[in-house]
């Protein structure tokens, strides 16, 4: 699993990709941070990220577009299939890895929060802040596992892609899809909605179940991508 | 050390393999041969672990695939057809990535990694990126790749297919040179390959063993005769007469005039050389020989003839599509 690991962080880094993606990104920090925290003169930065967090359905899907769709393309899946490491150790892998990358970009970020306590007399909210890095990244985390999972359906990175951004944007508005139907299904379709829960960490606060929702929401989705390689090889 | 019986694959009603068994002793190369889409890379690709087969079983060294694939594995290093490479990483960096995918030990690796270099003639590239390297050094990278963790198997899918002359010919060198150690499973349609490593060969087409045996059963003359080509300058009757006058000679066939000499098969029994007599009557006669040779079956012409004889198979194997639809 750590050779797996350790040979997609190293293929993210040598191709331009890691590094696109995180200058976009915070590019798109940098703005909210400019629009809510400088032009409103407030020091809660968990406003920005939020702002951000919506972007994440397109970052997340390219993030992992290419690591399962390149393996089947460039016919290195025999090698993984091939080795005595099980299939799983090398979903595993992949995962940790993009959820790495995107963890050294939401680092990255701090120095806004770090620079603003230098800026003010009264500091930066440590609970919102802290709880909106928690959010963010939870939320990230949970659209890496299902982008990954579209991923794992083609053999064509564009299509990874595309195919995650769908996913994702059905999943964003799954809140507002569930309130127009009503009734038991509505609720069930808003239960689902990874965004509900978002401010419950975002606004300061802590909240087990919420938490327990999108670990066990990636655990599912990653372990349906392992799910879906494995069945792959029956055909 | 590798026991194939009734394998068999289906893909939707399409019958890839059918009750396909063989096997292979230690230390042998078999050649394994069939025209495309005959089903030699389905076979490697259930012996090596990729796809799982529809019934039957593999044993590689007393182990089975579907039961221990992990123990299976790690006897076997594969070379799939199109070599199995990551673009982005240097040659160093991605045999380094197979040593750890193969978990051989950390005290191995250097050494091993120094055999591969030099076994495999691309110590002075490992520095490269593989996207950037010719297409003969991306077949070697990926027979390295087989080769790390040093498996007593190796399977090695079409290896020399688009290479040069010259690289063709020091891959097999490569692959005689392991044949001490190793037992290796060579499929390829190139025939004369075939006779210059292999010990012995399975023919395959449409999915069933057609033919197997070693491979100078293959070649050797057919039935109770022996059979030579002769030339010979001089008139062509004379020649015929005195060459059914040696004894031994069962029958002479006149088969077409080459400049002055004439060309005439030459049929004795087995076990009977009449070698020595031809030359010796030819040469009273002051008939020259130009040329004598004995005449076995190539192997092109065995596999052109099994390949043929097997029409029929084809039909059997199309019949449930043509009644339910491919699917």
């Amino acid at each position: 699993m750590i050779t797996v690991y350790k040979r997609e962080m190293n293929a993210y880094f040598y191709s331009p990709v890691a590094y696109s993606i995180i200058a976009v990104f915070m590019v798109l920090v940098g703005l909210f941070f400019w629009v809510y925290n400088l032009l409103y003169a407030s020091t809660d930065f968990s406003r920005a990220l939020s702002m951000t967090s919506t972007y994440l359905t397109f970052i997340m899907p390219i993030l992992t577009m290419k690591l399962l769709s390149d393996e089947r393309r460039n016919g290195t899946e025999v090698l993984l299939r091939t080795s005595p490491v099980p299939m799983w150790k090398v979903v595993l892998g992949k995962y940790f890895a993009s959820l790495t990358l995107y963890a050294i970009m939401l680092a990255l970020t701090a120095i806004y929060p770090i620079l603003m306590t230098f800026m003010t007399d009264d500091g930066v909210p440590t609970a919102k802040t802290f709880g909106g890095y928690v959010a963010f990244f939870l939320l990230g985390a949970t659209y890496l596992a299902i982008s990954l999972f579209a991923s794992s359906f083609t053999e064509s990175q564009v299509v990874a892609a595309i195919s995650g951004i769908v996913v994702l944007l059905v999943l964003y508005y799954m809140q507002s899809i569930g309130a127009s139907i009503g009734g038991k299904f509505g609720a069930v379709l808003q239960w689902l909605s990874p965004l509900r829960r978002y401010s419950d960490f975002s606004l300061g606060g802590f909240n087990f179940a919420s938490l327990f929702f999108y670990v066990s929401f990636s655990a599912m989705m990653v372990f349906f991508t392992i799910l879906n390689v494995e069945r792959r090889r029956w055909q | 050390m590798i026991e194939i019986r009734n394998l068999t694959k289906k893909y939707g009603q399409f019958m890839a393999l059918d009750d396909v068994s063989f096997d292979v002793k230690k230390g042998e190369i078999l050649g394994f041969l069939g025209p495309n889409g005959a089903g030699k890379s389905t076979t490697m690709n259930i012996l090596t672990g990729y796809i799982p087969c529809t019934s039957g079983t593999v044993k590689v060294g007393g182990y089975e695939i579907m039961e221990e694939p992990a123990k299976v594995k790690r006897q076997i290093g594969y070379l799939p057809e199109l070599p199995p490479l990551y673009m982005d990483m240097t040659v160093d960096e991605y045999l380094k990535f197979m040593f750890e995918m193969k978990k051989v030990p950390l005290a191995r690796r250097k050494a091993q990694m120094d055999d591969i270099l030099y076994l495999v003639k691309i110590g002075d590239i490992k520095k490269r990126l593989i996207k950037n390297l010719s297409k003969g050094y991306k077949q070697r990278v990926g027979f390295a790749q087989a080769l790390v963790g040093n498996p007593p198997v190796l399977v090695l899918d079409e290896p020399t297919v688009g290479l040069d002359p010259g690289q063709i010919v020091e891959i097999r060198k490569l692959i005689s040179s392991l044949r001490h150690d190793h037992t290796i499973i060579l499929s390829t349609h190139i025939l004369s390959e075939v006779s210059a490593v292999c010990s012995s060969v399975v023919m395959i087409n449409h999915g069933r063993i057609a033919a197997s045996g070693s491979v100078s059963d293959f070649t050797a003359s057919e039935g109770s005769v022996n059979k030579f080509l002769i030339s010979v300058v001089g008139n062509k009757n004379t020649i015929q007469k005195v060459i059914s006058d040696v004894n031994g000679v069962r029958n002479v066939t006149f088969l077409r005039v080459d400049k002055d000499a004439s060309i005439f098969s030459v049929e004795s029994g087995k076990g009977v050389d009449i070698r020595r007599p031809l030359f010796n009557e030819l040469a009273r006669a002051s008939l020259p020989i130009i040329e004598l040779k004995p005449e076995g079956r190539s192997l092109e012409e065995i596999f052109i003839d099994i390949v043929n004889n097997d029409k029929n198979g084809e039909s059997s194997r199309y019949a449930a599509d043509a009644k339910e639809g491919r699917k």
